[in-house]
């Protein structure tokens, strides 16, 4: 019959795919999820949504699911299924054998983005009462945190300075490294209308993104920059602002210090910033920066948004500084339609930030070198707590390859495919005793785990998602895990089994506890949120109901502070033997490392990662569209094939790293930002060469043999 | 408190990670730091060091500044580094890279 | 303007989107109400719990008024404007149920139905079938003639099909893919009878510029634009065979 079931269910939630947090009713029909709407009433969507939210859910009934814990002595063994208890003793066991024979800091942890607030809480909780130590790091390593670290060290505060509908008042947006129509669709939907409205538009991208044009939607100035000179251009633009006096010299004075500002002024109006003498190292026109800088300063209202094309770089977190004392500069922090923002990754990226998944701190962004601040942890868990900063993710993996590190409870990351230099990471985990993976599906890393328990998906869970604006939003149970647990009740477990006592009977208690000992989360609750439909941060007595926009009265140490952002060239480059630049990214219809949309009907609009490359680079080297390549660096190589793109700029290349078989992250290097270690995934220099096609191409979603049955 | 943690294990004989490798992660921190006037570069480096990286990271770096006077490490980052050796009073905090001079600014708990 | 987005409910459609105005009172079938100036008189009957029936409006979108169903009366007005293209002022004396308007969308609804697969016409609950049980017009007096029932479906897209048989060209699909999702990929292609709603240059959904947000599909009042996901078993007309 072609008259529709009606769902005969509906429970609101929020999607767990990017760092927008689209409201949206998941409706059921029997039991079973058969459609999401967005929420009219969700004031991240404001009722719209994308592909993968609004269709790609089916993943969490895919037969790929693992449905039991699954334990193994070697990695070379076939997996045998056993029930929650024998596995969780089991991998309780073998870390506390590693931490006896090998000492306390041998082992660590990784939450996920893609949990809950009280999820990744809770496995920062693990790391500090059940390994005794701060190695809990957060998949936020290898994409914001430089973040964090640059809007922290500049404005105070490591996070977006505004909400998403303040853009509707904006004049000028300034979009940096990042791609929001394809990877924050629902916020690209609703910049292009204010495009659409006069807004002015400035991209500073290497890549000719849709974002730069596309119907009605046009930036009027492109920065088509070199992969690794953000800083060198942003300081440029500095100088223009400085050097043509476009500062805003009373809000400097009153929210700022000025002779920190002038300290600045000294660094970025230096010549060597001119636009004329950037302008050729950047392969930009100098008069294109100029403009730039003009069209940002004039504003009115002038916003920043950016995305990984800042952050993945040796220089990501300076590059973050740059943002913030550009706006600091300009006057364009602490009202409606201004700020710096960064556009998250991951559906949970921001949480994952704010709950003290760091080694070296506590939620709330709070060092775990503050004894202040450690002794209020340490009264309410009821334990003395490691006052030293852990490893870092890719610090875990260096200690791991030299034998120091052996152990590792990986929450839903899959590290062997999303993180930088393949071969060093398969080696590193290859070298560890015992790898806990806790995940949906069998990953790339789980090819490297002894022991793995399946996790349930968003759609099988309660607790909250702080989203890239900072708001708080529920996530409700819609299905029955299909292991059984609840991720959060999996780490209680875990927890447990190590010796520490703890009970929670719902995710709203820890967020409670979150609440209790985070100050930005002071006022939440779940009841609060139930009333609400979602806050954002910090909400506390002064600002009960949450807050939108930060910085509005003074930053959060009284002023804010100019950093030195001075221009240091990757040792990344291009040579005769590696005459192209390779740079990363992702598209509309896949998400991440692709473990779930691949297991999607998105597949039909990206079925493999492809590599974007210039008409010019192209014909040179004999390729043509569709054609197998070979792209290999100093690290690795890997095969794909070519697309004809005036998208790039000749000696650039780009690709995606959505597909596993692509082994996008085999040539990426380990080169890193010098403050937080984020790699720098978007400059690799590499060479391109045509290859006959693989006599056997893998099936996009086959996942290894030895998934169960 | 119910518990204390394990006293910190014995130095480990064997370098945490490779040498070269926190070599060239402090020298990328030195060289965000040689923007800033001398006397906050050296500050600088040594905080980040302080309170960004392991223990044992700092260990091992320390080791190889006593075994080989600093080999490969820029003048500005040998000195930071040392910084941290000499007994120089713990800060409680630490947000990020040094205040510009006169600031008289501390992050909060310094 | 943010606060006007986030007046938006989700168990109401106001037909048009609310705005951020002056207050502004009229009665509604005696009922009334007060509204921010630059409303509809559609909206403001909403908001007074006497929701005149429309097919071509919703409140995420701006009127249209093609559809011709939301007819109301107005005193001191002659003939009966579209409630959703008429704006509110003050003292404005609404009626949105009278025995002539009542003559006037039936008349509307037969043709409408005229056009559209009658096995579809019970069991349904889109829009359109609220409207039918709201009207109590659920046949119509016309013959067969020409019609788009035959036309074929387009189930390209992995997620939703597009059948035209219930397409009634009321443009929502096409304008939630321009002022909502910004993309531009649809279009109404011909006049009159001959209009159809078509993506980019007539390809099927998954060839064409469609980026498959779906806000075209829940724009959609008659589930012409449809999920997939709704059938078990596939979809009758989706086989060209019986199309």
């Amino acid at each position: 019959m072609p008259i529709p079931r009606k769902p005969d269910g509906s429970v609101t939630t929020t999607c767990a795919y990017c760092g927008v947090g689209c409201g949206f009713r998941a409706e059921t029909l029997e039991g079973r999820v058969v459609r999401m709407i967005p929420w009219k009433e969700g004031k991240a969507n404001h009722g719209h949504s994308c592909v993968k939210g609004r269709f790609a859910f089916d993943y969490y009934l895919h037969p790929d699911r693992v449905r039991a814990p699954m334990i193994r002595a070697s990695i070379h063994d076939p997996w045998r299924e056993v029930s929650w208890d024998e596995a969780i003793t089991h991998a309780a066991a073998e870390l506390q054998r590693i931490q006896a024979a090998h000492g306390r800091g041998s082992v660590g942890a990784v939450s996920s983005s893609r949990c809950t607030n009280e999820e990744i809480f809770l496995m920062q909780k693990f790391a500090r009462v059940a390994l005794r130590n701060n190695n809990i790091d957060n998949c936020s390593r290898i994409c914001h945190s430089p973040t964090q670290f640059g809007l922290s060290a500049t404005l105070g505060a490591g996070a977006a300075s505004q909400h998403f509908d303040s853009i509707l008042q904006a004049d000028v947006i300034l979009v940096v490294g990042a791609n929001p129509t394809e990877g924050h669709p629902v916020f690209g939907s609703m910049m292009k209308r204010r495009i659409r409205e006069g807004a002015r538009l400035i991209v500073i991208d290497p890549r000719r993104t849709e974002t730069v044009d596309s119907p009605h939607c046009r930036a009027d100035v492109h920065l088509a920059l070199r992969p690794g000179t953000n800083v060198l251009v942003l300081d440029s633009i500095a100088h223009v602002v400085v050097c043509e006096k476009l500062y805003h010299e009373a809000f400097i004075r009153e929210r700022c210090h000025w002779h920190e500002f002038e300290q600045w002024m000294a660094l970025v109006g230096d010549a060597r910033y001119s636009p004329e003498a950037v302008g050729p190292e950047a392969g930009l026109d100098p008069e294109d920066i100029r403009r730039a800088a003009r069209l940002y300063a004039a504003g009115p209202r002038s916003t920043i948004y950016y995305g990984l094309g800042v952050t993945e770089h040796s220089q990501g977190s300076t590059g973050v500084m740059c943002l913030g004392n550009l706006a600091l500069a300009c006057g364009m922090l602490g009202r409606e339609g201004v700020g710096v923002n960064p556009l998250r990754g991951q559906g949970n990226v921001q949480g994952g930030s704010c709950l003290g998944s760091w080694p070296h701190m506590f939620s709330g962004y709070r060092f775990v070198t503050d004894d202040a601040v450690r002794a209020s942890f340490e009264h309410d868990w009821g334990l003395s707590l490691d006052p030293e900063p852990g490893l870092r993710l890719p610090n875990m993996f260096d200690a791991a390859l030299a034998g120091s590190f052996k152990g590792m409870y990986i929450q839903g990351e899959d590290p062997v495919q999303s993180d930088p230099n393949q071969n060093h990471i398969m080696a590193a985990m290859a070298n560890m005793e015992c790898v806990i993976v806790q995940d949906l599906f069998l990953t790339e890393t789980a090819k490297f785990a002894h022991v793995f328990l399946p996790g349930s998906s968003s759609l099988e869970k309660n607790g909250t998602f702080t989203n890239a604006e900072r708001r708080v939003s529920m996530v409700r149970k819609v299905a029955q895990p299909l292991a059984g647990l609840e991720d959060w009740q999996i780490t209680v477990r875990m927890i447990n089994a190590m010796g520490y006592p703890l009970h929670y009977d719902h995710p709203s208690q820890v967020l409670d506890e979150i609440a209790r000992l985070s100050p930005a989360y002071q006022g939440m609750s779940f009841a609060l949120i139930e009333r609400l439909g979602s806050v954002q941060w910090p909400c506390n007595p002064e600002a009960p109901q949450g807050t939108e926009v930060l910085h509005t009265k003074a930053f959060p140490r009284g002023r804010a502070n100019f950093m030195l952002t001075g221009y240091v060239a990757t040792t990344e480059r291009a040579d005769e033997r590696y005459p192209l630049l390779l740079t990363t990214g992702r598209i509309l219809s896949q998400y991440n490392v692709g473990t779930q949309t691949r297991r999607t009907g998105n597949v039909a609009w990206c079925g493999e990662d492809l590599l974007e490359i210039h008409q010019a680079d192209a014909h040179t080297r004999g390729i043509g569209e569709g054609d197998w390549v070979s792209v290999s660096s100093r690290y690795g190589a890997t095969r794909l094939r070519a697309r004809i793109s005036e998208r790039v700029s000749p000696g650039v290349v780009y690709t995606t790293f959505h597909f596993a078989q692509t082994k996008a992250n085999a040539i990426t290097s380990d080169l890193s930002d010098w403050a937080t270690n984020c790699p720098e995934y978007k400059v690799t220099a590499v060479e391109v060469a045509r290859v006959q096609a693989p006599v056997v191409t893998e099936p996009a979603v086959r996942e290894p043999a030895e998934a169960p049955a | 408190m119910s518990a204390t943690p394990a006293g910190r294990e014995p130095a480990a004989s064997a370098p945490v990670m490779d040498v070269e490798r926190l070599v060239s992660m402090a020298n990328q921190i030195g060289d965000f730091f040689a923007a800033y006037p001398a006397g906050q570069r050296e500050e600088g480096v040594r905080n980040h060091l302080r309170n960004y990286w392991d223990p044992r990271m700092r260990t091992t770096l320390l080791a190889h500044v006593a075994a080989t006077g600093g080999k490969g490490l820029h003048a500005h980052v040998l000195a930071g580094a040392r910084l941290l050796g000499n007994g120089a009073p713990e800060r409680a905090a630490y947000a990020g890279p040094p205040r510009a001079e006169g600031t008289g600014m501390r992050a909060r708990g310094e | 303007m943010w606060s006007e987005l986030r007046a938006l409910r989700e168990d109401v459609d106001y037909g048009t989107p609310p705005r951020d105005g002056e207050a502004v009172t009229l009665t509604v079938d005696g009922v009334p109400v007060t509204v921010a100036a630059g409303s509809s008189v559609m909206l403001a009957a909403a908001a007074a719990g006497r929701p005149v029936v429309k097919l071509c409006a919703t409140d995420m979108l701006e009127a249209f008024g093609s559809c011709r169903v939301c007819l109301v009366e107005i005193e001191g007005r002659r003939g009966f404007p579209a409630s959703c293209t008429t704006p509110v002022e003050p003292g404005m004396a609404v009626r949105t149920d009278t025995p002539r308007l009542a003559e006037l969308r039936a008349g509307v609804m037969e043709l409408y139905l005229s056009d559209f697969p009658a096995e579809d016409v019970l069991g349904g609950w889109s829009e359109l079938h609220e409207v039918i049980a709201t009207t109590g017009v659920s046949s119509h007096r016309y013959g067969p003639g020409e019609n788009h029932l035959a036309a074929p479906v387009d189930d390209s897209n992995p997620y939703f099909l597009f059948d035209p048989a219930k397409c009634i060209v009321c443009s929502r699909c096409v304008r939630a893919c321009e002022e909502v999702q910004g993309t531009f990929a649809l279009t109404i292609q011909g006049r009159g009878f001959e209009s159809k709603v078509v993506a980019s240059q007539g390809e099927p959904f998954l060839d064409s510029e469609c980026v498959s947000c779906g806000a075209c599909v829940q724009a959609c009042p008659t589930q012409s634009l449809v999920e997939k996901s709704l059938f078990e078993g596939g979809y009758r007309s989706a086989d060209p065979a019986q199309a």
